[in-house]
């Protein structure tokens, strides 16, 4: 197995270890992620026998906000990965099938939204929006399709030419059928590449989002905004900040192995 | 032999007592870098939406409020009092007429000499409609303004107004010969401001910072009568980040921060070669009601309950142990208003009997633990300003405790501008917010049924007549009774609840002297002339 | 290269930027109460006052005569004035915008710099151990949080070492180009980060494949030596996509720019930005928004030229 298969499949159960977690660790933990003791209260308390990752100044204890925030950042990351392949595959698929104007037309949009530099209009709607947590999937998800949507159109402009849609049309497919039923099982694999891809950007987006402010908000936790609260007690109490940006970084690397595998995979196969 | 131990005893408790003071002589020269925990958006003091740092140490007003919320005079002779004659009724004592002698010999920081007119043009300049100013109070309340010399200054005024000396005035005296006939929203004039103070600007970087040198004409003198100020220049840096404000503290590259977030001085107590000094503030933080239109918050047995529920010593600890907590919106330290005997009728800390009132009045809870009554839940944003930790601490310690009694809270935070307006409008459920006032507060404003800055939708008929007699007595015995009477209305209706007052901590390092903490509105650099910093060791500073 | 070729791009350019105007435009209109409710409630404004405003920002008119009138008064340079400041926006964005091209421009060439050796490096010892760490390190740049690296950054150099300034431009009165340097060190790194770990990975993919081509493998059994055959001919092949990749780029460089200037307060546009949406200073937030895509759109469009420069065979259209 080459390399990149081996990282892919560590990734991948990692990612599926993490995923249990986050699910697990919250339900048996004995606090839950927003009950504040008094007794804490005032300035995080490192790591001790009661509190394996110490607790924030609230007195919250840090490792079931940490997994329950978990829960959070991985959900609107695959939601919003979701929805962006969703539109991505959409309007790729369109413009790939259709050609000519609509095919013009739908670059041009894809265009527009690409000369606009994404943090900045991510915040701006954010910023105006105050989403709540389907509003912000909404928004990533609109925003990072682009990706998506030129690996199908590409695609597509391929498998139009082909010998057996030719023969379906012959047979009087309509296109719709032809579009759903045919092309895009052969369009799947680097859809999904793309779509694993997609699942680290959201995550990243969303940290930074919640990071600057915006996002979701205390007190549920997500894996940014748990970092922004840890950054001002970045000097006294620097063990807040580890674990969720340890954990965004190990997410979004293994998300990117396992779609470089997934890659891989494919073109080893063509 | 047995003197020897009495005088070290003697000298020992000497310095005890005097150990906060320093008795050395003042050190000429130095930089003093400042770290402010704000963007500045521009340095005309009554333009501004951030308090006046800077402009405190460029620009002076006829008066000024000492570190005992006290007026002291500044560019006039003295403080205009009834006793002294400054201050004379008018119109059968429906009005009042204020008169200001100016010091005389003190020049702008170009030369050109201070006159009445300068005070005139001020107050004109300000209440110009056309001039967008954040602080235009008590321009309203002038009549006219005579000037029969250079020296003197005839403020005639349409009613009787105790607050005269809160903003206008004691902000700061703008130049007529630089900008009459200029228009104040776009005028250089916003960027380097020309003043009479210790210091001058020489440069405005914006998002960056403000370098002020010291002013060689500069007519205050010291106790000994050496000219004033000792230090050569003052560097504020734009931090606001209070992460990095905090690296560079500790880092040594930040001399002085004022009013710190309680968080970060948390996080510096017992850093080497920093000093955090405490000092008592005119602002106190509140949880107010939006109760317009039909806000389930109109129920007086709701905000009773909600008042039960919240425990200040948990806000306190959250706090880092720093504020006080307290239960009247006037605070303990205006000992002309404040009295203590109402606060007794304040509820307390009583979550079992804020469990009982709620049920009793038919706020059942549903399976989720939370109330609801005639299908209405109990849910309510709170909101404060974004960005601002202390507060977003103490909204979250809230939200817990209204959990508890089964209240779903959720934060709705704002930023900036965006939080000022909401805050105006009243387009809120819960906002947990502080006050910073002026030496003598103007509660009508906010809590008076006509005041306009009352978004809350509070009216009170009694309260207002209670206001308007602490508002229009000079007289400090009956001021008190009114306030009295202010604060017992405040604790049976609680338009909001009052939790904390605010304390001021300063991040100074060891080597400035003569720093003291200014609890009002015009900032601790009001008495910056007379600060200095001591030298490194073995260097000149 | 023919200039209608040039000028085709150009005007191509164009309908683009109106969208985006008009996109930009809608979305800020969607505030409610627009760009003058600052102001509404503030009690030192009077009414007249604000009457007067309105009409100075066409805001009584009908939507589209206002995007008209804002969009005619954009490209005369009449950006408006900045509501939090009332200086005009070009002006706020001139004083901010050398420091993040000192910051970008550093990080772009930090970037250059490490990820051309590292990308030939990969490419040429494949599958040793080298290449594997190398890639693993790349891997984590590009999936590193940008904020959480600043502030590890910060921790250990700044807070527990003491070797760097722990934020801003330059040690005001103690100036120097050592001390700009100091000062550009940390906020430069982390920009740069994930622009060289994508640029390297590009470079090495594209490098193997040149390197596998029919005419490379001549050259060598000619006896070239590797670095030359390098040098002389697969590199120049290999840039051809990596010269898109570094110009679509440029738009991650824009936007990490916002985070690191804020954790290190680090004076430019994307502080800028983050100060205007917390100020609510349409003026300020449209007019960096409009310069963001402007740049990104030219950065496409030299992508676009050099390509055709480069690769003869690229004449299409």
């Amino acid at each position: 197995m080459s390399d990149a298969h081996r990282t892919a499949w560590v990734s991948l159960v990692f990612l599926m270890a993490l995923a249990l977690s986050v699910v697990v660790v919250p339900w048996i933990s004995p606090y839950t992620y927003d009950l504040q003791d008094l007794e804490l209260i005032g300035q995080p308390i490192g790591p001790d026998r009661a509190h394996w990752f110490g607790t924030d100044e609230l007195g919250q204890d840090s490792l079931t906000r940490v997994f329950f925030g978990g829960r959070i950042s991985l959900a609107v990351g695959l939601a919003s990965a979701l929805v962006a392949t969703l539109v991505g595959t959409t309007i790729g698929a369109l413009a790939g099938f259709f050609g000519g104007r609509v095919d013009t037309a739908l670059m041009r949009l894809t265009d527009v939204v690409l000369s606009i530099p994404l943090l900045p209009l991510v915040l701006l709607l954010s910023g105006l929006l105050r989403p709540g947590l389907p509003m912000l999937v909404l928004t990533i998800g609109g925003l990072t399709w682009m990706a998506t949507a030129r690996v199908v159109r590409s695609q597509f402009l391929t498998l139009r030419e082909l010998e057996f849609v030719t023969a379906a049309r012959a047979l009087g497919a309509g296109s719709g059928r032809l579009i759903i039923r045919h092309m895009l099982p052969n369009a799947l694999a680097p859809i999904t590449v793309s779509a694993t891809l997609a699942v680290g950007s959201s995550i990243m987006l969303e940290s930074a989002l919640s990071f600057l402010g915006f996002g979701v908000q205390p007190p549920t936790p997500t894996w940014g905004n748990l970092l922004n609260a840890a950054s001002p007690w970045i000097g006294a109490a620097p063990w807040l900040a580890l674990p969720p940006g340890i954990l965004i970084f190990a997410t979004v690397l293994a998300v990117n192995f396992l779609g470089d595998g997934l890659r891989d995979a494919l073109e080893s196969k063509d | 032999m047995r003197a020897f131990p009495a005088g070290v005893v003697l000298t020992a408790g000497i310095a005890l007592i005097s150990g906060g003071v320093s008795v050395a002589a003042p050190v000429r020269g130095g930089t003093l870098t400042v770290g402010l925990p704000y963007d500045i958006d521009t340095l005309n003091v009554y333009a501004t939406a951030t308090l006046g740092d800077v402009e405190s140490a460029v620009i002076e007003g006829l008066l000024a409020p000492n570190e005992h919320a006290r007026y002291e005079p500044v560019l006039a002779t003295e403080v205009p009092t009834l006793a002294n004659g400054g201050i004379e009724f008018t119109k059968h004592g429906a009005a009042m007429r204020v008169t200001y002698h100016l010091r005389p010999g003190v020049t702008w920081q170009d030369g050109a000499p201070l006159t009445s007119a300068d005070v005139k043009f001020t107050w004109e300049a300000v209440a110009d409609p056309h001039f967008l100013a954040e602080s235009k109070d008590g321009t309203q309340e002038v009549e006219s303004i005579d000037t029969p010399d250079d020296l003197t200054v005839i403020v005639n005024y349409r009613s009787v107004s105790p607050s005269f000396a809160s903003t206008l005035f004691t902000f700061g005296i703008l130049p007529r010969h630089l900008l009459a006939g200029k228009d104040l929203n776009h005028d250089p004039y916003n960027d380097t401001p020309l003043g009479t103070g210790p210091f001058m600007v020489r440069e405005f970087r914006r998002g960056q910072f403000v370098v002020l040198d010291r002013n060689p004409h500069y007519w205050g003198r010291d106790a000994q009568g050496g000219t004033l100020p000792y230090l050569d220049r003052i560097v504020y840096k734009l931090i606001p980040s209070s992460n990095t404000l905090g690296a560079l503290i500790r880092a040594g590259e930040v001399l002085l921060a004022p009013r710190i977030p309680f968080m970060l001085a948390k996080q510096l107590e017992g850093t080497a070669n920093v000093e955090l000094i405490v000092g008592p503030s005119l602002g106190w933080a509140r949880l107010a009601f939006g109760m317009k239109g039909k806000s389930l918050l109109r129920d007086p047995v709701l905000r009773r309950a909600i008042a039960q529920a919240i425990n200040r010593a948990a806000l306190v600890k959250a706090a880092g142990g720093y504020p006080q907590p307290i239960r009247s919106p006037v605070l303990p330290v205006l000992d002309e208003l404040y009295d203590p005997s109402p606060e007794a009728e304040v509820p307390g800390y009583d979550p079992v009997a804020a469990n009982q009132a709620l049920d009793a009045a038919g706020y059942r809870r549903g399976g989720d633990g939370y109330r609801s009554r005639d299908g209405v839940p109990l849910a309510f944003g709170i909101t404060t300003q974004a960005g601002e930790i202390d507060g977003e601490i103490a909204e979250q310690i809230i939200i817990a405790e209204l959990k508890a009694i089964g209240i779903r809270v959720a934060a709705d935070n704002k930023t900036g501008i965006a939080y000022r307006q909401v805050r105006y409008r009243g387009e809120y459920d819960l906002l947990y917010g502080r006050w910073v006032t002026a030496a003598d507060p103007v509660y009508s404003v906010f809590y008076g049924s006509h005041g306009p800055l009352n978004g809350q939708g509070y009216a009170s008929a009694p309260l207002d007549a209670a206001l308007e007699r602490m508002e229009t007595l000079l007289e400090p015995g009956p001021r008190r009774a009114a306030s009295a009477d202010m604060q017992r209305i405040f604790a049976h209706d609680l338009p909001s609840i009052p939790l904390l007052s605010n304390v001021s901590i300063a991040a100074k390092s060891t080597r400035l002297k003569n720093f003291v903490i200014n609890p009002t509105n015009m900032t601790d650099f009001i008495s910056v002339a007379h600060w200095y910093l001591e030298p490194l060791p073995g260097r000149a500073p | 290269m023919s200039a209608a070729f040039l000028l085709k791009r150009l005007l191509g350019a164009v309908p683009l930027l109106l969208a985006i105007s008009l996109l930009l435009f809608v979305i800020v209109h969607l505030a409610p109460g627009g760009p003058l409710d600052v102001y509404v409630d503030n009690p030192s404004v009077t009414p007249e006052a604000l009457r007067q405003l309105r009409i100075g920002y066409g805001l009584d008119r009908p939507l589209p005569v206002q995007y008209l009138l804002w969009l005619k008064s954009m490209l005369e340079g009449a950006w408006g004035y900045s509501i939090r400041t009332g200086r005009p926006v070009t002006q706020e964005i001139i004083e901010r915008l050398p420091a993040t091209l000192l910051l970008g421009g550093t990080a772009l060439a930090l970037s250059l710099a490490i990820a051309l050796p590292v990308g030939v490096l990969t490419a040429a010892l494949r599958r040793s151990g080298v290449d594997r760490v190398l890639t693993f390190l790349s891997f984590s740049g590009i999936s590193i949080p940008v904020f959480w690296l600043a502030l590890m950054l910060q921790l250990l150099l700044s807070i527990k070492l003491g070797w760097l300034p722990a934020a801003g431009y330059e040690t005001i009165g103690a100036s120097g180009v050592r001390d700009r340097l100091a000062h550009l060190v940390m906020p430069a790194l982390v920009l740069s980060l994930a622009t060289i770990a994508s640029w390297s990975r590009f470079l090495r993919s594209s490098l193997i494949d040149v390197l596998e081509q029919d005419y490379i493998r001549t050259a060598f059994a000619k006896g070239h030596s590797f670095a030359g055959v390098i040098l002389r001919h697969a590199l120049r092949n290999a840039l051809i996509p990596v010269v898109t990749v570094i110009s679509l780029d440029l738009a991650s460089v824009i936007s990490g720019a916002v985070i690191t200037e804020t954790v290190f307060a680090w004076p430019g546009i994307g502080r800028l930005f983050v100060e205007s949406m917390d100020g609510r200073d349409y003026p300020v937030l449209m007019g960096l928004m409009m310069l963001g895509s402007v740049a990104l759109i030219l950065a496409n469009l030299l992508a676009d030229l050099v390509y055709a420069a480069i690769d003869p065979r690229i004449r299409y259209e």
